[in-house]
């Protein structure tokens, strides 16, 4: 103690873990764990598969464990994978993920009035569980609240139990992955999970004119060099969709 | 490279850069508001990106071109059950006991 009249630190303050105990047992947090286990249960096909595509890959458990707690992407962990297996120098990894991770942008700017109140810390940690589902239950919670923090309770339960199920599932098809028999192709899983998240999006034309040119300029470019094909046909296929809805949007002015 | 050194600068490279995509708007440039064509820009990265990442692995599963092969009409199938549904669930199920059909049926190529 410094000074004889300086105020004891605040035991929350001093031990982090006792104010996530009593954050794990406010009624916002616990209401977004539970709000998210019908999209926790829709994640766990995608998630032993990432885990079966990083045993598959070689990674050994340690690395397996780091891609899906600190990457935390299906999509960016699969793609990385890949890219590691065919020998992709690491700057092409990289950007080819930074550019797959660009929709993050979007989710952080749509975010950001929301938690502008908050301190920083809740929103360094409430960034690093800003993933697609938690993304879509914490904002309709934030447009439903005048309450800032009730929301940012919510978002954090709504990331606990992503979390949870993501490592859990992870590890569970890294474990798993050699007992099933090759003959069943279960690595045709992974562009069935995609398939699942792209083909409901295709109810627009822009939309459906990004998917064709990314689709087909990725075979075009497939003679590329280190892979380069995806991030070239990704960005070709974000231009053309762009564009798609700015002459749709002219065509109708007129 | 060493394989094992590369694959942890690739994990701590993707993840710093992810994170620091999740947190740009939220604390980074936290005062600044997204440019309106680069706003709408982004909602095109899934379908380009992920269309991008599926068509290799489904039209050319062993490296040369297969447009007609158990996986591209599997794929076709799960695609239409996934427009429907909007379900991972009913899309694999789907998916896999078209792939396990048509690799059984079709006579020129095997499902693996």
């Amino acid at each position: 103690m410094r000074g004889s009249g300086a105020p004891a630190l605040p035991l929350r303050r001093k031990y982090p873990v006792l104010r996530l105990r009593r954050l794990s047992s406010s009624p916002d947090f616990r209401a977004g764990f539970v709000g998210m286990l019908p999209a926790c249960i829709g994640l766990i096909p995608f998630g032993l598969v990432c885990g079966v595509g990083a045993q598959a890959a070689g990674t050994g458990a340690l690395a397996a464990f780091g891609l899906s707690t600190i990457i935390f992407s299906g999509a960016a962990q699969i793609l990385a994978l890949q890219l590691f297996a065919a020998g992709a120098p690491l700057a092409i990894v990289v950007l080819t993920c930074f550019v797959l991770g660009l929709r993050l942008l979007m989710y952080s700017a749509a975010m950001a009035p929301h938690l502008a109140s908050l301190a920083p810390r809740w929103q360094r940690g409430l960034a690093f569980v800003l993933t697609d589902q938690a993304f879509a239950a914490a904002i309709r919670r934030f447009n439903a609240t005048h309450d800032p923090r009730e929301g940012a309770r919510y978002f954090a339960g709504c990331g606990a139990a992503l979390w949870i199920t993501w490592q859990a599932t992870n590890l569970a098809g890294y474990f798993a992955g050699n007992l099933i028999p090759p003959a069943w192709s279960l690595d045709f899983a992974v562009p069935l999970c995609f398939i699942a998240l792209v083909a409901p999006l295709m109810r627009s034309v822009p939309n459906m004119t990004a998917a064709a040119v990314a689709g087909v300029a990725v075979l075009a470019f497939a003679g590329l060099p280190m892979k380069l094909s995806l991030v070239v046909a990704g960005l070709l296929g974000i231009v053309s969709g762009t564009l798609a809805e700015l002459g749709m949007e002219r065509w109708k002015a007129r | 490279m060493e394989g094992s050194l590369k694959l942890w600068s690739i994990i701590l490279l993707v993840g710093a850069l992810n994170y620091a995509s999740r947190l740009s708007f939220i604390a980074i440039f936290a005062r600044r508001s997204i440019p309106p064509l680069v706003a709408r820009a982004l909602r095109f990265v899934p379908a380009a990106m992920l269309t991008a990442l599926i068509v290799p692995m489904v039209v050319m599963p062993a490296g040369a071109i297969e447009p007609a092969g158990p996986r591209v009409l599997a794929a076709l199938v799960a695609s239409a059950v996934a427009f429907r549904t909007r379900s991972t669930l009913a899309t694999l199920a789907a998916g896999m006991l078209a792939l396990w059909v048509a690799g059984a049926l079709l006579p020129w190529a095997p499902a693996a």
